[in-house]
């Protein structure tokens, strides 16, 4: 089995844990403020 | 003499073999683990692909995004009030990027790891333990940071009788610990097994097929299972990254609020 090669070891988590940081920066900095501000544009729009 | 390529037959294990791609070489630094592996590839597809949904989906800006910019909406809404219900008091805000990010992650992956041919991120189990261990790390130094020794009342259920306390504590310690790597067992070998057992059972079928024209109509019949397997898996891959968020929000309810 190579994937139980060390080697392997540290490029699943150099890249596994980039791609996290990555997506973490990603989804707290943009994406979720972005549905946020959908939701709060809507709400007023109907209810206030 | 002993040919290897007469008997060289092909692994269920060979879908998740790591091959390099492109690699770096220096003779000064050790550059292997920024090499581009199939590994690294995927990671890269997941990002592309959860980069797409969002960007490409939102109908610039509009009140009304497109209809996949809704799928996501419903996303957010389940993973919102999952850590609502669990975490609950103020701070559940603070926590939820990371849940949401954990589960865009596992999601994504899995149903990738579906396309024939491709490859499963998540059933690598270095990766995704070493993802729960500190998962886990992370959640103990928050406790200890939050409430100090008064952390460790945790290992001790409340009401309990006074001579049942130290096997308690003993059991309760242990579980936790076992929690760091549970939680990433969890979803490898969910994802490995239900893998393995597509390939073996088409496998198997396809060789059923060949044998005659009897069996290649009669193959219909196992074929038509491993559809059903097939959509078991889909619905296993979702479930899991569900499960993987809502164990992360109650240990980290633990950690906040100690029970």
């Amino acid at each position: 089995m190579p994937q139980l090669v060390p080697f392997y070891f540290m490029n699943q988590l150099t890249f596994g844990f980039l791609l996290m940081i990555t997506l973490l920066i990603l989804f707290s900095q943009f994406f979720l403020p972005m549905i946020l501000r959908l939701y709060v544009s809507r709400l007023f729009i109907s209810k206030l | 003499m002993f040919n290897l390529l007469n008997t060289y037959i092909t692994s269920p294990l060979d879908q998740f073999e790591i091959r390099t791609l492109l690699g770096l070489q220096s003779s000064f630094i050790d550059l292997s683990c920024l090499n581009l592996t199939t590994f690294s590839l995927y990671t890269i597809i997941v990002l592309l692909v959860i980069l797409c949904l969002y960007t490409l989906t939102t109908n610039n800006n509009k009140i009304i995004g497109s209809r996949w910019l809704i799928s996501q909406e419903a996303i957010y809404d389940t993973i919102m009030n999952m850590v609502k219900g669990q975490i609950g008091g103020k701070n559940w805000g603070l926590y939820f990027p990371m849940i949401f990010t954990f589960f865009m992650f596992i999601f994504v992956a899995n149903l990738i790891s579906m396309i024939p041919y491709s490859f499963a991120l998540s059933a690598h189990l270095v990766f995704i333990i070493s993802l729960s261990i500190i998962i886990w790390l992370g959640n103990t130094i928050l406790g200890l940071y939050k409430h100090g020794w008064t952390f460790f009342s945790l290992f001790v259920p409340t009401g309990t009788p006074l001579p049942l306390v130290p096997l308690l504590v003993i059991i309760e310690t242990l579980s936790y610990i076992a929690r760091s790597i549970s939680l990433g067992l969890r979803l490898g070998s969910n994802i490995l097994a239900g893998h393995l057992l597509m390939i073996i059972l088409a496998g198997l079928t396809f060789n059923f097929m060949l044998i005659n024209l009897f069996t290649l109509v009669f193959g219909f019949v196992p074929l038509a299972m491993i559809l059903a397997i097939m959509i078991l898996e889909f619905a296993i891959g979702i479930i899991q990254s569900y499960v993987w968020c809502i164990l992360t929000a109650s240990y980290l309810k633990d950690a906040v609020y100690l029970h």
